[in-house]
């Protein structure tokens, strides 16, 4: 056990930070929550506009629904990745690990602009697909609420990814030879043993996608066409070009929240260092 | 805000008089200290540095390149003084929290004339100063109290030759006639331009699009949101028509020219019912050079070789009519007020675009998500 005093040693050393993340990051934060509230008028009326306003209603059910479908085709891609890497050898574990981190260093902005050479109405898909005659018209695959989800279900994948890792490389692997020693064949211990033990890491997992995909911004704007509006495009617009910062502030507040709130669910099933890549 | 701002110009006026011996050190301590010095240390590094350039803040790309041989390198020379480009793009919010945050860091924002008025209104900008500015070097209504119009850029359309081969689209009827026209359409994502066209393609008037009806317009625009792509940035606009993703594509009218070249000539523009924006050179308030700097400089953007220039270079069409018995015979068809554009295109109206371009881009938005 700390005594008080080195505690209080400890407290002295952080304090630099704790100030310079007060100042410079509270501090801000504390203002946009107060110009939620104060601008244009002082009371809720930005709060209420969420009932009363149809465009904000939609883009925030935009929001969640393309969270949403993320959220689940990420952590089923996930899953198989992670399903295969810990039951690959040590050797090819690592390389596996070493592409899935590599992906990391690719900026979303290169991504998006990747894909619409990929998928584009002239882009490398549709150019041998059109004269292999495969099809007569080039198929519709970014530039709308499709190229979005393959965009940011593809940036996900790794996020999805290293929770259930971990979580999976947790569990014996003598259960499963024991399963089978009791008769249960592959599917019925994947059913009844693996895959309950792996629910942690799917909540973990899927909140933590679901928390990251919420400020999607590049993604959406660049493969959306202009017809896909997140919250996170929503936002800059108001602050930059419709100047109601109000209505902008508010949405970051709402986020913000739903951020926290998701984060104490996620921390009642792991510890959320651990989620995002620390180590315990 | 409003405090800081105030602190800010006083110890910046305090340091140049300091700097020009019109008060002493001790004086200029004083004011420091009624201020809170400490980060007014960097304000008095600012003012020297301030008072010896320009700062314009353009939105980057070609316009880097082009400001600084078309306007800032002659104006330099002229003037002795030196110049900077801050190319993050001087949008709306970021004049004012610029303003706002008592740091003002730059001279002179190439915007839009409804930012002028937008933000004129707010107080966030220094009024023109027409005397050192000239008001008959610019077509006339295109002096403001907040800005002036330097350059125009404009919305039209381009569209695939080899598609419309013999007939070709014209209007903006034209442009949202899908059945007789198909293909895929582009249109500005933020509601300006695209407003103007879908009312005119509704059957406006061109004299009575002003004051726009928003309504109408959003309704015209939601009949061929399936067809169409929104872009954000004029790079985006421009690519959409270079790789060939829409049949007919609005585009800024300034880069028409290169995006003929680079099509080699399969996408035409057309100017008929483009809509001409004007631009506006405006200041933020309390800018470090000082307002007579400023507004020598920007008088000097008016000088018709510098417009001339601006044009060869970045596409922008002349403000000044004095430029326009100069501009060469090739580049007639994409200036937006040339003898033979002027009466086909339609006017942007930044008064009403001030005052109700909020209203129209979050209802625009609202339509096409």
């Amino acid at each position: 056990m700390l005594t008080g005093r080195q505690t209080l040693g400890y407290w002295l050393m952080v304090l630099p930070l704790v100030v310079l993340v007060a100042a410079f990051y509270g501090w801000p934060l504390v203002n946009i929550l107060r110009l939620s509230v104060t601008d244009p008028s002082p009371g809720l009326g930005n709060y209420a506009a969420l009932f009363s306003d149809p465009a904000l209603a939609k883009l925030i059910w935009t929001t969640l629904r393309i969270c949403a479908i993320t959220t689940v085709l990420s952590v089923m891609g996930g899953y198989l990745l992670a399903y295969v890497m810990t039951h690959a050898s040590a050797d090819r574990r690592n390389w596996m690990l070493m592409l899935v981190m590599m992906s990391f260093w690719i900026s979303v902005l290169v991504r998006a602009f990747a894909w619409l050479m990929l998928l584009g109405r002239n882009g490398l898909l549709n150019s041998v697909l059109v004269r292999a005659g495969i099809v007569a018209e080039p198929l519709e695959l970014v530039r709308n609420e499709l190229g979005v989800l393959i965009g940011m279900v593809h940036y996900m994948i790794p996020y999805a990814t290293l929770p259930l890792l971990a979580n999976m490389q947790g569990i014996d692997p003598r259960l499963a030879s024991a399963s089978r020693s009791l008769g249960a064949g592959p599917l019925y211990g994947f059913v009844r043993i693996f895959l309950p033990l792996t629910v942690p890491g799917i909540v973990a997992a899927s909140l933590l996608v679901f928390i990251v995909s919420l400020g999607f911004y590049v993604t959406p704007a660049i493969l959306g066409g202009g017809k896909v509006l997140m919250i996170a495009e929503y936002v800059s617009v108001q602050v930059l070009i419709t100047l109601q910062w109000g209505t902008a502030s508010m949405l970051a507040t709402l986020l913000l929240i739903g951020v926290f709130a998701l984060l104490f669910v996620l921390s009642r099933f792991m510890k959320v260092s651990q989620a995002f890549g620390a180590r315990a | 805000m409003q405090d800081k701002r105030f602190f800010r110009e006083l110890i910046t006026d305090g340091a140049r008089d300091f700097k020009a011996g019109r008060i002493g050190r001790r004086q200029f301590l004083t004011l420091c200290a009624i201020a809170g010095a400490a980060p007014y240390a960097v304000a008095m590094g600012d003012a020297k540095a301030a008072a010896d350039e320009i700062v314009m803040w353009d939105w980057g790309g070609d316009a880097e390149k082009c400001h600084t041989e078309a306007f800032l390198s002659p104006f330099s020379k002229d003037s002795g003084l030196g110049f900077k480009i801050d190319t993050s793009g001087p949008l709306q919010g970021k004049i004012k929290q610029m303003v706002e945050s008592g740091h003002v860091t730059a001279d002179v924002a190439d915007a839009d004339a409804f930012d002028g008025i937008a933000l004129g209104k707010l107080g966030d900008l220094e009024p023109i100063d027409y005397a050192i500015v000239d008001k008959n070097k610019v077509l006339k209504g295109f002096a403001w109290e907040y800005g002036i119009s330097i350059i125009f850029y404009g919305y039209g359309f381009m569209y695939d030759t080899q598609k419309f081969k013999d007939n070709p689209p014209t209007t903006w009827a034209d442009f949202w006639d899908t059945a007789k026209f198909p293909g895929k359409r582009s249109l500005y994502k933020w509601g300006n331009g695209a407003i103007e066209a879908a009312l005119m393609a509704d059957g406006v008037e061109k004299d009575k699009v002003y004051p726009c009806d928003i309504g109408r317009a959003v309704d015209k625009v939601k009949q061929i949101k399936a067809d169409t792509l929104f872009w954000g940035s004029g790079a985006e606009g421009e690519q959409m028509v270079v790789n060939g993703e829409v049949s007919m594509g609005m585009v800024w009218v300034n880069r028409a020219k290169a995006v003929e070249a680079d099509t080699n000539g399969r996408y035409k523009l057309n100017m008929n019912q483009a809509i001409a924006m004007p631009g506006a050179y405006i200041v933020p308030k309390g800018n470090p050079a000082g307002r007579e700097n400023v507004m020598k400089f920007i008088a000097s953007c008016q000088k018709p070789e510098r417009q001339i220039d601006i044009l060869k270079c970045h596409g922008m069409t002349p403000a000044n009519p004095e430029a326009y018995g100069m501009i060469p015979p090739e580049l007639q068809p994409f200036v937006i007020t040339s003898k033979e554009n002027l009466p086909k295109v339609l006017l942007n109206d930044p008064v009403w675009w001030a005052e109700h371009g909020g209203e129209a881009v979050d209802k625009y938005l609202a339509a096409i998500s």
